[in-house]
Formats: structure tokens, sequence, C-alpha cells
């Protein structure tokens, strides 16, 4: 049974646009579907490891660069693009991993903003490769067929199938992380980087492993929405801004819980996308305010409370 | 005097007057860091804030922006103690990386409230004093950011009489170095935590009210000031006030060096890349004791 | 040959000279107490040794095998584990996890890794606290875990910080058998201490350092009477 369950949730999830045709509840869940992938990703390395970092939106926008100039200069298809956008996000993860993860603490999280903001200035600057501030547009998407049917690009629901089957494995991702040993040594270096190392685990390895994944999946999610939005440009995808979003996404959620980032996600861009709908401005007047609130009233996120309610403990 | 060496005056001259800015932001950061342990990431709301309240007095009221500081300061230095003890002091046994996640959620908050009320459109502030720079020695010096560099130094110093010369001062600087003893001999942390907060806040404002008539004015401003505040107190040591004045100078001085010698566009960088080498090889800042 | 051998071990914070020239050995199957006064660099020297520190120079050989510089992790994959001055567990794992995790480093399966960890811990005497919350110990207890999490290792050496610090007698007495227990198993040990009494009673052996120096080095019976190991705890006076 409990095997069968997440089955079943997966084949659920894909069947929604079957049932549904509203484009805005579509774009809503894709939206959702995307933070999800976010939060879950960044909930590998803030919350299993304890490693809060501020620059995750270096990974997200290298994904989209990555995807948007693959398709613009060689033609090569965008999905091909995203898996290259999340393999390149891990790469750079590598270098910036050896210099950050120096620091411990308040200071690393220092440091991951500070590698940020040198990417989004670097990304803004470097016109022949990015085109700055402008940004780059993609028009039309190849065809496709699929069973001989061309795929609508216009419509949502490809997309939304293509980010459920992206978001379905980075939570298969994340659940084998958790039983892996790698996630129990992540663990041990949260509750105590120092006797982490006493007991012979190479932190600084692990840690690094783990944000390669974490970039790996947030280069993924880059990968989408450029692919998705069919527009990129530094201000959207390398800003602070949206670090902190996958922050808060996890954090309200829940930390170091696989629902949690989803239930995040669905809570958290839900009152945005229809605040944004209405206001066009300031949806993320919410994400502030339920991070103020969680953090004081429910340190262990909205669904790390429902689990302890659940199970009956304390 | 050669175009060479008249370029580097001048671009040393606009790097200091900036300079003091930041440093009086960077000051405010550091205190609270230096008493709490927060890393408050809202201190650039803070400014942005100052800024608009000074931007709302002029175009409003038709009040001189500077002076309006005399009503907003310590207006702000009232909001601070409240957010204080009302906000922030609840999660202070949560621990560093909790206090850093709930200031982040708060600056979220206040910059896209401030989004939604003001929407974001870049503005300016221009006085009608201040058309023509001021030309000592052949240097242009715009008139707003000489008097906002006055004013910055008078507040500064006048920062440093109240922690060396006042009873409340003396214990602040205990509280900083050592807070339990500081308890230990009678002082009241509490207190000294929020009148401490509420300094550091009416220091970002009332940097964001000198700031407005130099710079653009937009309600996510805050979040290039806050990044540029925590390269500020790297360089001069987390929690150290002469130090954050020296890296306040210090980064403006290498933003308009930056400017000039590299690139306009990639002047931001250079101070990004001096704060990841501090944070790294002298995270006890450029300035300070080496320490065990 | 000697298990442990350091010489010319040398530290230096900015200015200040914390380890200076520092040369002992240990050898397998003693107890080796390594004493001396507050801030003598005794901390400074278990730092130096499992990697948590790098040396500014000097060597240190575990089994003639160079190991000074080294990442304290790889340290202990070499055989020397270590506990806390200030004991850090995982806190909000179960004591058992606690251990659990330390023998999964070495032996990758969790299985094998848990029955490994009870063992330890039943050496230990903490066979009836496996499930509890590490926090929840009491402070003798958590340092009972960190030497089983240590053992979990399996090391050749085994480096104790302060073991009997803000324990009771009782406790104390306990302490004192366990490490005797534990050397007998085959492991060396080598202990930083304050608790005068206990370390010249189960010491085979005393080094004692002051400001970073060696200034004696043998049984703990000929260390009390040593002159200059009198001056430095106790200043020039007492003599």
């Amino acid at each position: 049974m409990k095997r069968v369950l997440p089955v079943i949730a997966a084949l659920l999830l894909l069947a929604i646009p079957l049932g549904v045709s509203n484009q805005f509840l579509l774009h809503l869940g894709i939206t959702v579907l995307m933070w999800t992938i976010l939060g879950l990703a960044w909930n590998l390395l803030g919350g299993y490891a304890g490693q809060v970092s501020f620059g995750h939106a270096t990974f997200f926008g290298i994904g989209a660069y990555t995807t948007m100039i693959l398709y613009l200069s060689f033609r090569l298809a965008p999905w091909y693009g995203m898996a290259l956008g999340g393999v390149l996000g891990a790469l750079f993860s590598l270098p910036i991993g050896l210099i950050c993860f120096r620091l411990r603490g308040p200071y690393f999280s220092l440091a991951t903003l500070a590698v940020a903001e040198i990417i989004r200035l670097v990304a803004l600057n470097w016109e022949s490769l990015t085109n700055g501030p402008v940004g780059l547009l993609i028009t039309s998407l190849p065809q496709v067929t699929v069973f001989g049917a061309a795929i609508n690009w216009e419509r949502k629901e490809p997309f939304f199938v293509i980010v459920a089957v992206l978001a379905l494995c980075a939570m298969l991702a994340a659940y084998l992380f958790t039983r892996s040993r790698l996630g129990s040594y992540l663990t041990a270096i949260r509750e105590d980087e120092d006797a982490a190392e006493a007991i012979g685990i190479d932190t600084t390895r692990s840690k690094v492993t783990v944000l390669a994944l974490s970039a790996f999946l947030t280069g993924l999610a880059g990968g989408f929405y450029g692919l998705y939005f069919r527009y990129v440009d530094p201000d959207a995808v390398f800003l602070i801004s949206l670090s902190v979003e996958m922050v808060f996404i996890a954090v309200v959620g829940g930390l170091r819980t696989i629902a949690g980032p989803v239930v995040g996600a669905i809570f958290l861009t839900t009152i945005a996308e229809l605040f944004r709908e209405r206001f066009m401005v300031g949806h993320l007047i919410f994400y502030g305010l339920f991070m103020m609130l969680v953090i004081r009233f429910l340190p262990e996120g909205i669904w790390g409370r429902a689990l302890r309610i659940l199970t009956g403990r304390r | 005097m050669t175009a060479a060496m008249e370029t580097l005056i001048q671009s040393l001259v606009n790097g200091v007057l900036t300079g003091s800015l930041y440093a009086m932001i960077g000051v405010g950061l550091t205190v609270i860091f230096g008493v709490m342990r927060i890393i408050n990431l809202a201190h650039g709301e803070m400014v942005m804030l100052g800024m608009f309240s000074a931007y709302w007095s002029y175009t409003l009221w038709k009040i001189d922006s500077f002076l309006s500081a005399i009503v907003w300061v310590p207006l702000f230095f009232l909001a601070g103690m409240l957010a204080y003890r009302y906000l922030v002091r609840a999660i202070m046994p949560g621990g560093e990386l909790n206090t850093l996640l709930y200031t982040a959620g708060m600056s979220l908050l206040i910059a896209n409230v401030a989004l939604f009320a003001w929407t974001g459109d870049y503005r300016t502030l221009n006085l009608p004093y201040a058309v023509e720079p001021l030309h000592p020695f052949g240097i242009a010096v715009p008139v707003p950011l000489a008097i906002a560099f006055g004013l910055a130094a008078l507040i500064t110093a006048a920062l440093y009489v109240f922690l060396a010369r006042t009873d409340t001062g003396r214990a602040v600087r205990a509280t900083s170095q050592n807070p339990e003893a500081a308890a230990l001999m009678g002082i009241n942390v509490e207190r000294i935590a929020m009148i401490t907060f509420g300094l550091g806040t009416a220091l970002a404002a009332a940097a964001g009210v000198l700031l407005v008539p130099s710079l653009y004015l937009y309600p996510t401003v805050g979040e290039i000031l806050v990044v540029k505040c925590f390269v500020i107190v790297v360089l001069g040591g987390l929690g150290s006030i002469p130090g954050a004045i020296a890296g306040g100078i210090l980064l403006g001085v290498i933003e308009s060096f930056g400017a000039v010698y590299v690139s306009v566009a990639y002047k931001d960088t250079i101070g990004f890349i001096m704060f990841l080498l501090v944070l790294l090889f002298r995270p006890q800042g450029l300035f300070g004791a080496a320490r065990s | 040959m000697a298990l442990l051998e350091v010489s010319g071990l040398t530290r230096d914070f900015g200015g200040l000279r914390a380890v200076s020239g520092l040369s002992f050995q240990v050898g397998a199957g003693e107890i080796l107490g390594l004493i001396g006064p507050n801030g003598a660099g005794k901390t400074t020297v278990f730092n130096l040794i499992t990697g948590f520190l790098r040396p500014t120079s000097g060597d240190i050989r575990l089994d003639g095998l160079r190991i000074a510089g080294l990442k304290p992790h790889a340290v202990v994959r070499c055989g020397i584990a270590r506990t806390f001055q200030i004991v850090k567990p995982f806190p909000n794992l179960s004591v058992c996890e606690n251990v659990a995790l330390a023998a999964l480093v070495r032996l990758g399966v969790r299985a094998e890794a848990e029955a490994d960890a009870e063992r330890a811990l039943k050496q230990v005497g903490l066979g009836d606290k496996l499930d509890i919350p590490a926090s929840d110990l009491t402070l003798s207890d958590q340092k009972r875990m960190e030497i089983a999490r240590a053992l979990a290792t399996h090391p050749k050496l085994l480096l104790l910080d302060e073991p009997l610090a803000g324990l009771n007698p009782r406790e104390t007495e306990d302490a004192c058998q366990l490490v005797q227990a534990i050397r007998a198993g085959g492991v060396t040990v080598v202990l930083v201490e304050h608790v005068m009494k206990a370390i010249m009673r189960i010491s085979h052996r005393v080094v004692v350092i002051c400001q970073g120096e060696k200034i004696a080095d043998g049984p703990p019976s000929e260390v009390v009477a040593d002159p200059a190991v009198i001056t430095a705890y106790f200043g020039k006076r007492a003599r």
C-alpha cells in the first residue's frame, strides 16, 4: 500500500491535463510544480545539510540561459538544453562550493549571496553571450509529434506534463537522497560539523556533492523556465529575491521533508500568482509575511507541523 | 595639474563622498550585529524607507529633504525599537540562521509592500539649489553629495560621542564585547538591544534621507544596498564601528576607481570579489587583529 | 617503534606561538596523560594531531606514516579518534544513531553499523539508552557516548580531551575504569586532563607542557616531584 500510493498520486498528477483545460489553472499548476522542484533542490542543501544558500538563483539562471543560448545559437532542442543546463549548473556549483564551504553558518550564506551577485553582474554585462539587459527571446519552439499528433506549444498542457515529470524525478531523487549514506553524512554535518569530521566524514566533499545535486535540479528548473516563458533576462533569472523565494518555499513548507517544498510551493505560489494576476506587483508580500509567521510560530513549517499532528508525536 | 592627476583626484573625492554614506549604513548594521549577533537582511529596506520618507516630504509637503531628517531620524529610531521589541526579540533564541531567515522575510515583505504602494518606477529628487556642482580646486563636487557628506560626518561623530561618553553608550559597547559579563554587571541587556536596534535603524534611515538627492529611488533599491552593506562590514570586520567606517569609505573609493579605471559595468563586481577574498582569508576584517 | 611520534611540532596564531617545538612519543598499549596549566596548549596539540589545525612546522607520524596536515576525516581513517573538551553530540539524533553514523562511515552498511554501534554503547555502559535523543543525556553520559562514537571508528589511538571534567567522584571513578577497559581492549589512549589525582593514577606516563613547550616527560611518580613542573603549576614561591 505504501508503495502503491505514490505511484497513484504520480499518475493522477500526470492525468490532470486530461481533465483540466482551463489555461490559467494549468499555468498555476506549472508554476507550482516548477517551484516545487526549486524548493526540493534547495531543501537538499539548506534543509538536510543545514547550509543556507542565498545564491541559488545562480544555478537557475545558468540553466535558463544555457537552454536559451543552445537553442538560439545551435538549434539544440530545448529539452536537451534543459538537461545540459542542469549539468552546467552542477559544474558551476563545484568551484562555488569549494570557495563558499570554507565558511560556516551565516557567513556561508553571505558568501553565496556575493557569488550570486557577481554572476548576475557578469550576465548583465557579458552582452556577446547573454544579450545583456535586453535578454533572450525564443519566438517559436520546434515541431514535435507524439503518436502522430503535433504538439501545440501555444497550449499549457504539454508544459504541464514536462514539468510534472521533472518534479516527480526531483521528488524521487530527494527520496533516494534521504535514504543514502550521503544523506546520513549530511545529517551529521548539520548536527555538528566538527563531530562529523571527527568520525571520518569528508565534510567538504559531502557538501560539495549535495550542492552539485541541488544545483543540477535548480538548473533543470531554470531550463524549464526558459522553455516555458520563452524569454529570459538577468533580472528575471539571476535576482537575489529569486534565491530568497526558493529558501522560503522550503522553510514555509517544512525543512527536511519531501512533501514540505510541495506544500510550500502550493501555498505560497498559489497566493502569489492570484495576487499577481490581479495587481501585477508586490506578490512577494506573502512570501515575506508567511516567512516571518512561520519562523515565529511554526519553525518546523506547515507540513512539518501537520506531520507531527498526524503521527501524533508530542 | 595633469588630466590624469585630475581624474585620479576627482574619482577619489567621489569615492570618499559616496563612501561616507555607505559607512553610515554599515555602522548601523554593524552595531546591531555587535550587540545582538543579528545579520539584519532588512537593513537595506530601512535605507529605502528613509529615502522614500525624504522623497515624499519634498514632493508632497515641499520640505527640504535634508531638513526632513530632523523628523524622520527620531521616528525611525522609535520604529526600530518597536520592531525589535515586537518582531525580532521573540526570534532571538532560535539562533543566527533563524534570525537571518526572519529578517530576509522582513526585507521581502517591506520591499514588496513598498512596491505595491509606490510602484516599481525609478524616481529622482532634484533639489533646486543642487543643479550646478561646486568647483573647489577644479574638482567637481555635486552639492547634495557634499551636504550629505557633511551631515553624515556630523551624525557619525555624534554617534561616537554617544558611545564613548554616555552611560548608555558605554553599556552598548560593553554588551557588544560580552553580553553575559554585561548582564552580570547589571546592564539591562534587553533595553540595550532595543536601543541598539533603534540606533541601527535610525542610521540606515538617515543615510537614506541623505542619499535621496544623489541616487535613483525605487522600492527594491534596498536589495543592492544591503549586499553592499555586507561588503562594507566584512571588509571592516563584523561588529567593528571604526571598521565599518573605513570599510564604507574603502568601498566608495573602490567603486569610484573601478568605474574609472576598470569599467562602469563591473565596478560592483570588484567590491564583491574583495568581499569574498576577505571572508575567506581575513574573516576578522582588513583592519582587525588576528585571533586564534 | 612508537605508535605515535610527534617531533618539533609548532603552531603559531598570528604572533602568538601556542605550541613550540614539541616532541613526544606514545607507545602502543600505553595510557599517556598530557597535562599542563591552563592555556598551556594541550587542546591545541590535540587539534594538531587530529587535523583540526594545521601545524606551522613539525612532524606527526602514526605507525611511521606521516599524518601532519591531513584533514580530520583522513586522520580518523588512519586510526586516530578523538573526543571534544566541550562535548559535541549530534543533539537531535538518538544515542544509537550518533554512534551508528561513525560505524557507517567505516562499514558502509546500515545494519552492520547499527550492530556495531550497539556493541560500542554496551562497552561504555549505555546499552539501555539507545533510543534516547543525545541532547537528553546527562553530561557524564554524553561523554560516554562520545567515547563510544570514537570507538566505533575502530581507532588504534584514542585522544580524550578532558573526559573527567565536570564529573562527580562516582562518575570519575567509572570513567577511569572505562579508560582502562578501553586500553585493555587494545586501544592506546592519550588524555588531556585537569583532574590530577585521577590522571596520575591511570596514566603509565605523563607529558607536561607549559606555554607550548614540554617541561617534563616520565612516569607520574617522577613527574610530580619535578621542580620544573611544580614551578609551572604553583609558581616560584611554592618551591
